[in-house]
């Protein structure tokens, strides 16, 4: 997992793309480990188009299909589908059009802060969208993750730390 | 980090407020001195982290395959 390349390359391409799940707990301050990278990315033509071309020297191809499974990460792929698990050059990726307890990428993004990774800027979901998000997927490991996440945040306001 | 945001990040992780979130965690088994360490950090520092952290869990694993 390469997430500041990641990160850049996303950036250079002038993906428009909110980092999300493990990693966006990780750059906000929590102990959480992840071995992939989630992003919310905009659905607009133009951004998916961007996407595509992003990633397309890093061969994407779905994670745990069969090898010979025909799979292209084009516009039209993504176009027609919503959420993608890929496994890249730059380790596994994850693409979601929508993030459960949130919504579609304007929310998302509404709930993100702004965080200085490498010489990027980029977004990056707050600790409470973060927690919103785990509240609505739900899952065991989810609500697993619940109270390390609302203790950091309770420190980090009362801090003031970033 | 400034020292007085360290200081209270400290107060805080050793003292958790009686029924606060931080308590909880505790409660919960959450070592709060680890949000010393990662608070320290820039984002950046984090991300090399996390990033170092993935090698380290891809490594055990194809160890544990052998």
């Amino acid at each position: 997992m390469k997430l500041e390349e990641t990160i850049r390359i996303l950036y250079d391409a002038d993906v428009e793309f909110v980092v999300i799940g493990g990693a966006a707990m990780g750059l906000q301050g929590s102990a959480y480990l992840t071995k992939d990278i989630d992003f919310c990315y905009a659905r607009t033509p133009a951004n998916i188009e961007r996407l595509a071309n992003a990633l397309q020297p890093f061969h994407p191809v779905l994670r745990g299909a069969p090898a010979d499974l025909p799979f292209r990460f084009d516009a039209k792929t993504i176009a027609q589908g919503l959420n993608f698990t890929l496994s890249t050059d730059l380790g596994d990726l994850d693409f979601l059009g929508e993030v459960s307890g949130l919504g579609s990428f304007q929310e998302v993004l509404a709930e993100s802060d702004v965080r200085t990774v490498g010489v990027v800027d980029c977004r990056v979901l707050s600790l409470e969208g973060l927690i919103k998000s785990k509240i609505a997927a739900g899952r065991p490991r989810d609500l697993y993750v619940l109270p390390e996440l609302r203790g950091l945040s309770q420190v980090k306001k009362k801090a003031g730390v970033e | 980090m400034t020292q007085d945001q360290e200081k209270t990040v400290l107060d805080l992780v050793t003292n958790p407020p009686l029924g606060s979130d931080l308590a909880k965690a505790k409660e919960f088994g959450i070592d709060l001195t680890l949000f010393i360490a990662t608070l320290r950090r820039t984002p950046t520092e984090r991300a090399r982290s996390l990033s170092e952290g993935a090698r380290i869990f891809q490594v055990a694993k194809q160890i544990q395959r052998k």
